[in-house]
């Protein structure tokens, strides 16, 4: 748009403690620049990217239809037609394996947009308003804290199936729209739900946290001693501010969100089947694990390949976010 | 303190009360009638026959509308009596289940913790005293590593790569005590799951502590450097990781769930989740106390040793 301004020249302090005249950099590219110096990190973010695309286009490059079975086959290892093998109905793992991207990204997406947005509401409500709101919201997300979030989503997952099942098919007897004969995504929907509701008491801390102490900083007094508009002070100081340890939170909550979904269907309550999950792939495949590694192996392998790629790429994010690590 | 006691005791019975009361109000409009799924689910009955399932409904006291049916359940519970098992292990007293499969699973909790604070401690002063060079980075990172990786995925790679590629055990079936090989997987396996925070917990400590003016007057006074660590650094390390407990605690619980069923062992994970299958009101019901008590407990003891360990905190 407009011709490159001369970049600002700032004092920098080298590596080796010389001081230099640099660029001027924003905390972005300051964040970039030290983010890129993690390797780790930088692995975990490409194999997240890889992952999503994958997830994003993997049921269209499939090899076979993820519910085609071949009796014939079962069991089959590696070949050709089969790269990854076939399970123990002689469906193509590889397909399956497809798919199960396509539904371990489904909720790391949703469960993550649900919860930061009851977490935004609430954190930000209860920063705002404090006094009586602010413990009371606190003492719910503490008490939701407090219990082991398995066995909550567990109880959410196994109690909240049948009545809405029922009330569908009420909605259906009256309205004749067989939108609600359709109940195959209801286990998506609930999943979602369930690991929103264990997800947002962190978020809403970490946002009332947020909120406390960036409008008790400094320079949040010095814009507004200087006249500036409430709005510029959100826009310009706090939500850039914040933005560095929600980013790390949210990255934390996608992978802890696939890990749930995992789990879930490990324990035979999350996505039911047909629909693919790694998670019960995994639990399938255990049965055989005597006689057919590969039906376990190869889920188990990508559980934990992803599970590793999103805890160094959001401590990568963690150091690099935060400015103060690096003095 | 009594009143402090008695405030504490207070809101916990509130929470509690509020747990139970969703738990059996999410069982009783969710979860669905054990008695029909019984009928459904058994092969011996195919006919949905009516009056029969009246009468067992009438004899589990689950034809009671929910308030009454919950209000009985908390008056018995009160009195000791925890109901019986509806479908799981027909009319044994849950009371006796509990006490059988509680044993073991705290048994392998208590084996980890155990272990899970010696090498976590461990690798955490380690950490600390080659703060920032390559040792504190291997065991930063690798510690970040194995804790990452889902325990249903880790217990079973262990099973193939310990049982069929290294044959150094034979496949773990069951419990056979905690002294029995069989039981050194399932514990190694749980007790990855509470290392990571202490590790942190620690090495953050141990930093803290490592500056502190009375390590250097030690120092100076010719003290040696293994007895600083055990006397002088170690106590005020030990007090952020106690506060640590009830995280820890979670962390059993989550991971006796999945290394219970990997493993087969009839534990109190396992109960949960044969409970939750089979929809048994009172098992889970009995669940949701035992775990609820066990997380106040923990939190309890939390607050009674801190003022031990660190004296600041009793003079506020």
């Amino acid at each position: 748009m407009s011709a490159a301004k001369p970049e600002a020249q700032v004092a920098r302090i080298a590596d080796d403690g010389s001081i230099y005249a640099g660029a001027q950099r924003n905390l972005w590219q300051d964040a970039a620049r030290r983010f890129r110096k993690n390797w780790l990190a930088v692995a975990g973010l490409v194999v997240i990217a890889l992952f999503l695309i994958l997830a994003l286009i993997g049921p269209h490059i499939a090899p076979y239809d993820f519910l085609e079975q071949n009796i014939v086959k079962a069991f089959q290892g590696s070949s050709a037609e089969h790269l990854l093998g076939v399970d123990d109905l002689g469906r193509d793992i590889l397909s399956r394996m497809l798919h199960g991207a396509r539904t371990a990204a489904l909720v790391a997406f949703f469960t993550t947009i649900i919860s930061l947005v009851i977490g935004v509401l609430v954190g930000g409500w209860a920063g705002i308003r404090g006094g009586r709101t602010d413990e009371f919201l606190m003492w719910i997300s503490d008490l939701i804290q407090a219990m082991p979030g398995l066995l909550l989503v567990i109880l959410i997952n196994t109690t909240l199936r049948r009545p809405i099942i029922n009330w569908f098919d009420a909605l259906y007897e009256q309205t004749r729209n067989s939108f609600y004969l359709n109940t195959l995504w209801l286990d998506y929907v609930l999943v979602f739900s369930a690991l929103a509701l264990i997800g947002w008491p962190g978020l809403a801390r970490l946002i009332r946290g947020q909120v406390l102490s960036i409008g008790e900083e400094d320079y949040v007094l010095a814009a507004r001693a200087l006249g500036a508009s409430e709005r510029h002070i959100m826009g310009r100081h706090v939500i850039p501010n914040a933005m560095g340890p929600l980013v790390v939170a949210v990255t934390a909550g996608m992978g802890g969100a696939i890990l749930l979904e995992a789990s879930l269907s490990f324990l035979g309550i999350g996505i039911q089947p047909p629909n693919a999950s790694w998670g019960s792939m995994l639990q399938e495949g255990l049965r055989y694990w005597q006689i057919f590694p590969h039906l376990m192996l190869i889920p188990a392998v990508t559980i934990g390949i992803v599970q590793v790629a999103f805890v160094f790429l959001g401590d990568g994010l963690n150091d690099a976010l935060d400015p103060r690590r690096n003095s | 303190m009594a009143s402090f006691l008695f405030i504490r005791l207070l809101r916990w019975s509130v929470g509690l009360m509020l747990i139970l009361f969703v738990t059996y109000a999410m069982m009783y409009y969710g979860a669905g009638d054990p008695i029909r799924m019984m009928f459904i689910q058994g092969e011996d009955f195919d006919t949905e026959d009516e009056a029969v399932m009246r009468a067992l409904r009438a004899k589990y006291g689950l034809d009671e509308p929910f308030l009454v049916q919950f209000s009985n359940y908390i008056s018995h519970l009160l009195q000791g009596d925890w109901g019986r098992s509806i479908r799981l292990q027909v009319d044994r007293p849950v009371l006796e289940i509990v006490q059988f499969r509680l044993p073991i699973s705290m048994q392998l909790g208590f084996a980890a913790t155990l272990i899970a604070a010696v090498v976590g401690v461990t690798l955490g002063v380690v950490a600390a005293l080659y703060h920032n060079r390559w040792l504190d980075r291997l065991i930063i990172t690798s510690v970040l590593f194995v804790t990452s990786i889902p325990i249903f995925v880790i217990g079973p790679m262990l099973l193939l790569l310990l049982v069929l590629i290294l044959k150094w055990i034979d496949v773990p079936y069951g419990w056979n005590g905690l002294f029995h090989i069989d039981a050194a997987l399932p514990v190694a396996v749980i007790a990855i799951g509470p290392l990571p925070g202490i590790v942190r917990q620690t090495r953050s400590a141990m930093l803290e502590v490592k500056s502190q003016q009375y390590i250097t007057t030690a120092r100076a006074k010719g003290v040696s450097e293994s007895r600083i660590i055990l006397r002088h650094m170690l106590r005020p390390v030990m007090t952020p990781v106690i506060t640590t407990l009830g995280l820890i605690m979670i962390a059993l619980i989550n991971g006796s769930l999945f290394v219970e069923l990997i493993y087969n062992i009839p534990g109190f994970g396992l109960l949960t989740i044969e409970g939750i299958r089979t929809v048994d009101y009172p098992i889970i019901m009995a669940v949701a106390v035992v775990g609820t008590l066990i997380i106040f407990v923990s939190n309890f003891l939390v607050d009674m040793i801190y003022p031990i360990l660190d004296p600041r905190v009793r003079v506020q």
